[in-house]
């Protein structure tokens, strides 16, 4: 295979996994801190990008004639406050209710409101349930070298990407929030003994995860230039996937898991190019092998059972 | 086996007059066309349901009917036969009804997984689907019967399934539903892009034939022309009958003992001997062939089948089904299919909006009723007797 | 010793860095009653799960019956004769009285789908021999107990849920029962009738001999034979229950060091 399109496929593939990545670590922020998994994280992502765009909607309304750098800061902004404020809502009317449930209920229940959304976007938001264009708010800027073109909004959202996911390894390492979230995360009963406010640590939690993944939605807009309603459920189910290979309630593993679904997908599509429709058919099949090979992620879950 | 005599005839006349009331209420909603009058039908059915639990009467009934389990499992088929009669040449309605009976095998398999062995299944209908597809294919084949195509495609679906029995049985939890989830989007993936087997465009399925005669014609029998749906209608019925007195009876032996035993306590019950490996292949197997099954008579009384018929939307209703019934609890899933799929359909005021509703609907229940409509009931192995 | 049932020899358990067991080696004699004392974290239950089968020891032997049942499967382990209890009770919450006890009587259960959906000959059998036993073991422990065999386990007291679990374990006649730490979560009273009843047990308990963890010294003075004292994974000491309260070594285990 000629080096250019080779590069091409790494650079898709990063591009994706940065977007899988943020995804799977709210996946696996909300299990440390609740020990539940949130499927309908998938959709918050779709949401974000909705709030993105209706911020989009209204700004234009209002100036016209808006820089391209300054509406997308602003749209950002407006997607991520009020995904953040919507994912405290949502854990402190739903998500914290349903602690006491099964795991499975949990989960099945997290895939309703996950439908909900998604139904409530395509039923309500004008238009809903076509796709729609998403602005374009990077510069058209892209440098080639031979065949392999590399385009210069992908360094950009790449790069963000990456400043996101250090900064919020450094909010969970070394800030005092960051510490009570894993305390919560590891030992809630004693959080509690030691004065940390476990509701309103969850809380925040929900906040950050949902925030990170309302960039995320803004990225997937802007990388695609159309967001659907519909987006959400496979993204929900991939960064799940990612969360679950890398390890529940691991950070680290959540970022791995995350490029390794992308890398699996590219894998697929550059190794079998007569039939690269079957992409996702290998990756979820790989899935399923690494589930059997290593049963508890790759990065495992520390458990012990007191028989 | 002493079943008490005393206090049945009242009970038997109380069972009657139950199904009576059912076959009266399933006929008004399937003849109403105005949705104020269903909406009407409907309020006044959880009216009556609120002011007879109020007033005792619900659980008179219920006491009714347990209390003779042959008289009620024969009333339900009758109700359904009466139903049969009345709408013998209604296609729509008979289609509707073949639905119920089918969806609640499928379910009645998941139950054994989910309900009994603690397995829980994100591709049941991916197993339904695998029945589907193998009734397309045997059906190019016009001299395998109707009832080796049914039980094919329950294997196929069971060999299917065999692939993910590794890693379920390495994996727990949330690492467990994974493995059911990632094969039901790789399953639709699959179907959408393999052309052989029609692609994301589907797939005709031929009618069954039996002895020259094609389940796809019309019947006349006297001077009454009878929807070509009721040998379906009736096929469904019986596949129903046996599933259910399948899974009862795997519930009331040392079956279900195992499988319960093995759900809740992995670790006590390898210490009783419980072989768990042994017990979760069984359960996960039987519920996957019983979703090939009954998928493989669905797909031939639809005639054409496409993905779409197996996304994941579909495994999850199918599993929202089971919960909404109340988990292990028989009855309880046959009637939630029966609201679940009768319900979108009839009352086209809220098609639009069914998904929503509906999810909604499944999402405050798990929240604030997490047992389900009929919560299963501690196990009895010999109904009728009193210990 | 020609009627020691059980030997275990050398036994040893890491788990990580940490020993849990260290060279452990004791016996049981047939129609003993063997107590095991120590303080918390000393490695009584971990010696419990070893033998049981849970735990796959480091190195050593379990010799039971004859038989080197050393890193066998629980259910094998089961099957050879050794049954116990939990110090967390394991009892299936959500199952009747009845179905928990026949969780343990499963060695006698057939497992075939024929006798099971089909032809219930066989089933009607073993449901009423199953019934006759449980309601003989549960009379023995308590008679008012023995009719609600068929309500929810989650419906009743601490101490009936006990009292199901001893009859769980005793149901498939065992030659060794574990008990762990029977008392935890009652009364004394309670505990002292609990004790009472198992020994009471009659035709069930002839000839059983019972490996006891017990923290309560009061029982183990009245039930024990022997008792074997653990601290940090090893034996401390060996001996009657008279012996090891007047051992210095184990009054400095349980108490600390004397100020002098």
């Amino acid at each position: 295979m000629d080096i250019s399109l080779l590069a091409q496929f790494t650079v898709n593939g990063l591009m994706l996994g940065m977007m899988y990545a943020l995804v799977a670590v709210g996946f696996t922020l909300f299990f440390g801190v609740l020990d539940i998994i949130v499927f309908s994280h998938g959709d918050v992502v779709m949401v974000g990008a909705f709030a993105a765009l209706t911020g989009h909607y209204w700004l234009t309304g209002i100036y016209p004639d808006m820089s391209m750098w300054v509406e997308l800061f602003f749209i950002s902004c407006i997607s991520i406050i009020t995904v953040a404020a919507f994912g405290m809502i949502m854990a402190k009317t739903m998500i914290l209710r349903l602690r006491s449930a099964s795991p499975l209920n949990t989960l099945l229940a997290t895939m309703m409101l996950g439908t909900v959304l998604r139904e409530a976007v395509r039923l309500f938001f004008p238009g809903g349930s076509n796709p729609k264009p998403f602005p374009v708010l990077l510069p058209d800027i892209s440098a080639s070298f031979g065949d392999f073109t590399l385009r210069f909004d992908s360094v950009i959202l790449f790069v963000l990407g990456a400043l996101l996911i250090v900064s919020l390894h450094l909010l969970i390492t070394k800030t005092k929030l960051g510490m009570a979230i894993r305390a919560v995360a590891q030992d809630e009963e004693t959080a509690r003994l030691m004065g940390v406010n476990f509701t309103l640590i969850v809380l925040i939690t929900f906040a950050i995860g949902s925030a990170v993944a309302a960039f995320a939605g803004v990225m997937n807009g802007l990388y695609y230039n159309e967001i659907n309603f519909g987006m959400g459920l496979l993204l929900g189910a991939i960064g799940f996937s990612a969360a679950i290979i890398g390890g529940l309630g691991n950070i680290y593993g959540a970022i791995l898991g995350g490029f390794l679904f992308a890398g699996l997908q590219t894998l697929g599509a550059v190794a079998m190019p007569f039939a690269s429709a079957y992409k996702d058919v290998f990756a979820f099949g790989v899935v399923i092998l690494i589930m059997a090979w290593k049963p508890t992620g790759l990065i495992a879950e520390k458990t012990s059972e007191r028989v | 086996m002493s079943t008490n005599t005393t206090n049945s005839l009242s009970g038997v006349l109380c069972s009657f007059a139950f199904a009576g009331v059912i076959t009266a209420l399933m006929t008004a909603i399937f003849i109403v066309e105005s949705q104020l009058l269903i909406a009407g039908v409907l309020l006044g059915t959880i009216g009556a349901i609120v002011i007879s639990s109020k007033f005792g009467v619900t659980s008179i009934i219920l006491k009714s009917l347990g209390e003779n389990e042959n008289l009620s499992n024969a009333l339900a088929v009758l109700v359904t036969l009466a139903l049969i009669v009345i709408f013998y040449d209604d296609h729509y309605v008979l289609f509707i009804l073949c639905t119920i009976l089918l969806y609640s095998v499928t379910v009645l398999g998941l139950n054994i997984q989910l309900g009994y062995a603690g397995l829980i299944n994100f591709s049941g209908a991916a197993f339904f689907g695998v029945g589907g597809y193998t009734a397309a294919v045997l059906s190019q084949y016009h001299s395998i019967p109707p009832i080796l195509t049914l039980v094919i495609g329950g294997i196929i679906a069971a060999i299917v399934g065999s692939i993910l029995l590794l890693p379920i049985l390495r994996t727990s939890g949330h690492y467990s539903a994974l493995v059911t989830l990632a094969f039901a989007l790789l399953f639709k993936v699959f179907l959408d892009v393999n052309d052989s087997l029609g692609g994301a465009q589907g797939v005709d399925v031929g009618s069954f034939t039996l002895f020259g005669w094609d389940f796809g014609n019309d019947i006349t029998i006297g001077s009454y022309d009878v929807s070509f749906y009721v040998p379906y209608v009736l096929a469904s019925l019986v596949m129903l009958c046996v599933v259910f007195f399948f899974v009862r009876r795997i519930e009331r032996s040392w079956i279900g003992l195992c499988l319960d035993s093995v759900r809740i306590d992995e670790v006590s019950s390898s210490c009783f001997g419980i072989n768990i490996v042994r017990w979760k292949i069984v359960a996960f197997t039987i519920g996957n062939f019983v979703a090939g099954l009954s998928g493989a008579l669905y797909a031939s009384i639809l005639g054409y089948i496409s993905p779409a018929n197996f996304s994941f939307g579909d495994s999850l209703m199918f599993l929202s089904i089971l919960l909404l019934g109340g988990i292990g609890n028989l009855w309880g899933t046959i009637i939630a299919t029966a609201i679940v799929v009768v319900l979108p359909e009839k009352f086209q005021v809220i098609q639009e909006y069914r998904l929503f509703i509906y999810s909604t609907l499944v999402l405050l229940m798990i929240v604030y009723r997490p047992v389900g409509l009929l919560p299963r009931k501690t196990r009895t192995y010999r109904p009728g007797e009193s210990s | 010793m020609s009627d020691s049932l059980l030997q275990c020899t050398g036994l040893t358990m890491h788990f990580g860095g940490l020993a849990a067991l260290s060279d452990m080696s004791l016996h049981i004699n047939k129609g003993e009653v063997l107590g095991l004392v120590g303080p918390n974290g000393s490695g009584k239950t971990t010696f419990f799960n070893v033998v049981s089968g849970i735990y796959k020891p480091t190195c050593g032997t379990v010799i039971f019956d004859g038989k080197d049942i050393t890193s066998e499967s629980p259910q094998a382990v089961y099957n050879h004769g050794i049954s116990r209890t939990f110090q967390l009770s394991r009892l299936c919450l959500e199952l009747s009285v009845f179905d928990n006890i026949m969780i343990g009587n499963h060695k006698r259960l057939s497992r075939g789908f024929i006798s099971n959906i089909f032809s219930r000959r066989k089933f009607n059998e073993e449901y009423e021999d199953g019934l006759k036993r449980a309601t003989h073991i549960l009379t023995a422990l308590n008679p008012e107990l023995a009719n609600r065999m068929f309500d929810v386990v989650s419906e009743l007291p601490m101490i009936d849920r006990r009292r199901i679990e001893i009859c769980r374990a005793l149901i498939s006649k065992p030659k060794l029962l574990f008990l762990d730490e029977p008392s935890a979560g009652m009364t004394h009273e309670e505990t002292r009738q609990l004790m009472d009843e198992i020994l009471n047990m009659g035709s069930y308990a002839k000839g059983l001999s019972i490996v006891l963890i017990e923290h309560e010294m009061n029982v183990i003075k009245r039930v024990t034979d022997r008792c074997v004292v653990f601290n940090f994974g090893q034996k401390l000491f060996e001996g009657t229950y008279s012996e090891v309260i007047a051992d210095p070594a184990v009054q400095e285990a349980y108490l600390g060091k004397e100020v002098e």
